[in-house]
């Protein structure tokens, strides 16, 4: 369409959006901007500097990571046994795969306020909600997994003759790995979202008291630079799951 | 046992899908009896639907019947036979996450054999298909033809005096499927196997086979039995001669009833695509 | 057949008496305390006077005035963004890639700053829930355009097909199944931000109303509340299952 223009690689072009969306932004928020409301990437930068050398910042963060740790590894443990108990049984799936749906409709917002009642407002609540919203991905693809098996992969093993054991060993897990390892990365972004919601709701020590202290104080540079950091760790959460996810379905891509 | 005992005798063999009194109920096989020698090459050809791969399935024990039974070496089967029968499956049935040499063996683990035979064996069939050089391929890196081979070599590796194999070559491309069947007819020439397979290619079963049956439309049961009488291995010449052409026109004169009559039968495939074309067509409108 | 389906409703409709069951006994003899866990008795009681006085209609009325409103901003933008990304191979490079990394970034971090731009009001909850929305509604617009299948194309233009009637009539039905997958995802992504943040910070809605009762201890109509808002959740889903099972109604 424009062959007359020099097209620069798409990477390099992107990089160059992104430059300039934080050109906009310095050039917006100094020229129009309230300080009191929003911060200049500049500034941002130097807060971060300063943040990064706070002790109670620095181990809000570790809390707040600490519990995304532990919500997303309960959410792989629980989600695994409960997605192939769902999956591998004809009874068990047509009894309780509509319950566990029913389950995952409810906007578990809403019970936010009952975890912390339960749970209190330390990281068990935090980790609590996590798991919450971090389970279900990870039972419905493993279910998934367990269940959208070529049939004639099975007859074909049988044919061969695999014992049951070795069906399950040597067919159905395997076959299970790459759905398994996309609930871990879908599990993974709900747990991001369930931990740091519960965060923000209410927190004495993780991240959450800082973001409402930060508004309420008015230090945008401060805010936008802790949700900076935090964005970082979520995409770098992120990354892992999916370079954990290629990692070991190599066999998929040619 | 003797020569004479026959490899696999099938006997009054009726499959059935649904209750007797189910209006739906489908009859796939109608009391159809079969005798394969030891050695020696069937193919099964009829149209579609007419029960050539439930046969099949019912010879290797994989589904058992409604009425009659199935003998292998004398013994009635209702349950797959690893040792006895291998398998060739119409797609590729191999393991997506194990390569090519890992899949051989895996085979080989299921049906039993000591681990350090594995590999050699493995390796041996792969060379005997011509793909050794592929062994540590993955599925997917594969083409059609090669990962029809591997699945050959994975049922020759397992060393059974019966294979089975259902339209193994149905997916890939007619130029493929006639080189394919004349390193086929090579390679089993040398094994000895006693060999069952479903085609829909006429062409592909009076080149490969000793004997062709036909089988009739729905319910299916055994037409007439063509023999084929060339020695094996075949070569190219037999794939372009007069006696070939001459048994193929046989087949289809004899198949082209059947056809027709699947056709009226409204064959499930076909009337659904028309189905689907329609209501596609009427939601543009 | 029928014996194995009736024998998993059982299972079911054991599941959940149970869970009843549990309740009711650890409220009445047990040692659960009333402000952590109300008697059934008195749920059922606070939801009915819920329903009968119509007292929800306010907080509902702020949710689903935020939500359309966002679901409105994402759908636009996100469809029309997404269209304009696809027309060039170049552009879909470009763009697909930045997309796909910004909704990688868990988005409820941006409300803190919502709140800071756009105050405690339905304007912040309207940010967070468009910001939330828009990402599926543009990738999956450009994975709906982008892989229409090139064969459909080269029929359309073989037949003489003129840019509109290829957009219209070839590429848009071809997409849209794609295209209704990534606007039920903004829904409910919207649906779901919208609730969160409202039990973070606001004045209204559905969220704050459930966050007020139970910092008051008012638990009994907490979930009396909860319950309503579940309810909502399940029609809004089946009434998104139903258009989009109404948008796809050709046989895939």
């Amino acid at each position: 369409m424009n062959a007359a223009h020099v097209k620069f690689p798409p990477a390099t072009a992107r990089l160059a959006i992104i430059a300039a969306a934080f050109g906009i932004w310095e050039f917006a928020a100094r020229r129009f901007g309230d300080p009191l409301f929003i911060a200049p990437p500049s500034r941002v930068a130097v807060a971060l500097f300063q943040l990064v050398h706070e002790k109670e910042i620095i181990s809000a963060v570790g809390l707040t990571c600490w519990e995304l740790v532990v919500a997303f590894v309960l959410s792989i443990v629980l989600g695994l046994i409960i997605g192939l108990i769902v999956g591998l049984n004809r009874f068990t799936r047509g009894s309780m795969y509509p319950v566990i749906l029913l389950l995952y409709a409810i906007p578990q917002a809403t019970i936010l306020p009952l975890f912390v009642l339960t749970f209190g407002i330390g990281p068990a609540s935090k980790i609590a909600f996590g798991v919450s919203h971090g389970v279900f991905p990870v039972i419905m693809t493993v279910a998934a997994g367990v269940q959208n098996i070529e049939p004639l992969l099975l007859t074909s093993a049988r044919s061969m003759g695999a014992t049951r054991r070795q069906i399950l060993t040597s067919v159905i897990f395997p076959h299970m790995v790459p759905s398994f390892f996309t609930g871990l990365r879908l599990g993974m972004t709900a747990v991001l979202f369930g931990v740091l919601l519960a965060e923000l709701y209410v927190s004495q020590s993780g991240v959450g008291h800082f973001t409402t202290e930060f508004t309420q104080t008015f230090q945008p540079q401060n805010l936008f630079a802790l949700v900076a950091v935090l964005a970082t760790i979520a995409v770098t959460l992120n990354e892992l799951c999916r370079w954990a996810e290629s990692h070991f379905t190599r066999w998929r891509v040619s | 046992m003797t020569q004479a005992t026959p490899a696999i005798r099938v006997e009054g063999l009726t499959q059935a899908y649904g209750a007797e009194s189910d209006p739906r109920r489908v009859v796939a096989l109608q009391n159809t009896s079969l005798s394969v020698a030891r050695g020696e090459l069937v193919a099964l050809i009829g149209p579609s639907g007419c029960g050539k791969s439930t046969l099949l399935n019912l010879m290797g024990g994989l589904a058992a019947p409604t009425s009659g039974q199935v003998l292998v070496d004398g013994e009635m089967i209702r349950t797959p036979l690893p040792r006895k029968i291998a398998f060739v499956f119409q797609e590729s049935t191999l393991f997506p996450w194990r390569t090519v040499l890992e899949n051989l063996k895996l085979g080989m683990a299921f049906q039993g054999v000591p681990k350090e035979e594995r590999d050699p064996r493995a390796r041996e069939s792969l060379n005997a298909v011509g793909l050794s050089d592929f062994a540590d391929h993955y599925p997917s890196q594969l083409s059609g033809g090669m990962k029809q081979r591997a699945q050959l070599a994975r049922a020759l590796a397992l060393q059974t005096d019966i294979l089975l194999m259902d339209e193994p070559f149905a997916a890939l491309d007619e130029q493929t499927r006639m080189v394919l069947g004349e390193d086929l007819s090579v390679l089993l020439a040398r094994t000895g196997k006693t060999i069952v397979f479903v085609t829909h290619s006429l062409v592909e079963a009076v080149f490969l086979a000793d004997r062709v049956a036909v089988l009739t439309a729905r319910p299916g049961k055994i037409k007439t039995i063509i023999p084929v009488n060339e020695p094996h291995p075949r070569s190219r010449s037999f794939m372009t001669s007069d006696k070939l052409n001459a048994l193929r026109n046989q087949l289809y004169e004899l198949l082209h009833d059947e056809i027709r009559a699947t056709m009226a039968l409204g064959a499930s495939a076909g009337a659904a695509e028309t189905k689907s074309l329609y209501t596609v067509k009427e939601e543009e409108k | 057949m029928t014996r194995s389906r009736l024998a998993e409703r059982l299972v079911q409709l054991g599941f959940f008496g149970a869970v009843l069951v549990a309740w009711e006994i650890a409220t009445t003899r047990g040692h659960v305390s009333a402000l952590l866990l109300p008697p059934l008795g008195s749920v059922y009681r606070d939801f009915i006077t819920l329903l009968s006085t119509g007292q929800f209609w306010p907080d509902l009325g702020t949710t689903l005035y935020e939500l359309a409103v966002a679901f409105l901003i994402a759908a636009v933008s996100g469809t029309v963004i997404g269209y304009a990304v696809s027309r060039s191979g170049y552009s879909v490079k470009v763009f697909d890639p930045l997309f796909a990394g910004l909704y990688a970034i868990p988005a409820i971090l941006l409300f803190p700053l919502y709140v800071l731009f756009f105050g405690i009001g339905p304007a912040s909850k309207i940010a967070m829930g468009a910001t939330i929305a828009f990402f599926p509604i543009v990738l999956n617009t450009i994975a709906g355009l982008i892989y229409v299948k090139s064969l459909y194309v080269t029929a359309a233009r073989s037949m003489g097909a003129s840019p509109r009637q290829m957009f219209w009539s070839v590429m848009l039905p071809a997409a849209f199944p794609v295209l209704l997958n990534g606007l039920r995802m903004g829904l409910i992504l919207a649906f779901l931000s919208i609730l969160g943040s409202e039990t973070i910070a606001s004045f209204g809605g559905l969220g704050h109303r459930i966050v007020e009762l139970g910092e008051n201890l008012d638990t009994s109509k907490m979930f009396a509340y909860i319950v309503f808002v579940i309810i909502i959740a399940l029609l809004l889903n089946s009434a998104v299952s139903f258009a989009e099972s109404r948008g796809r109604s050709h046989p895939a």
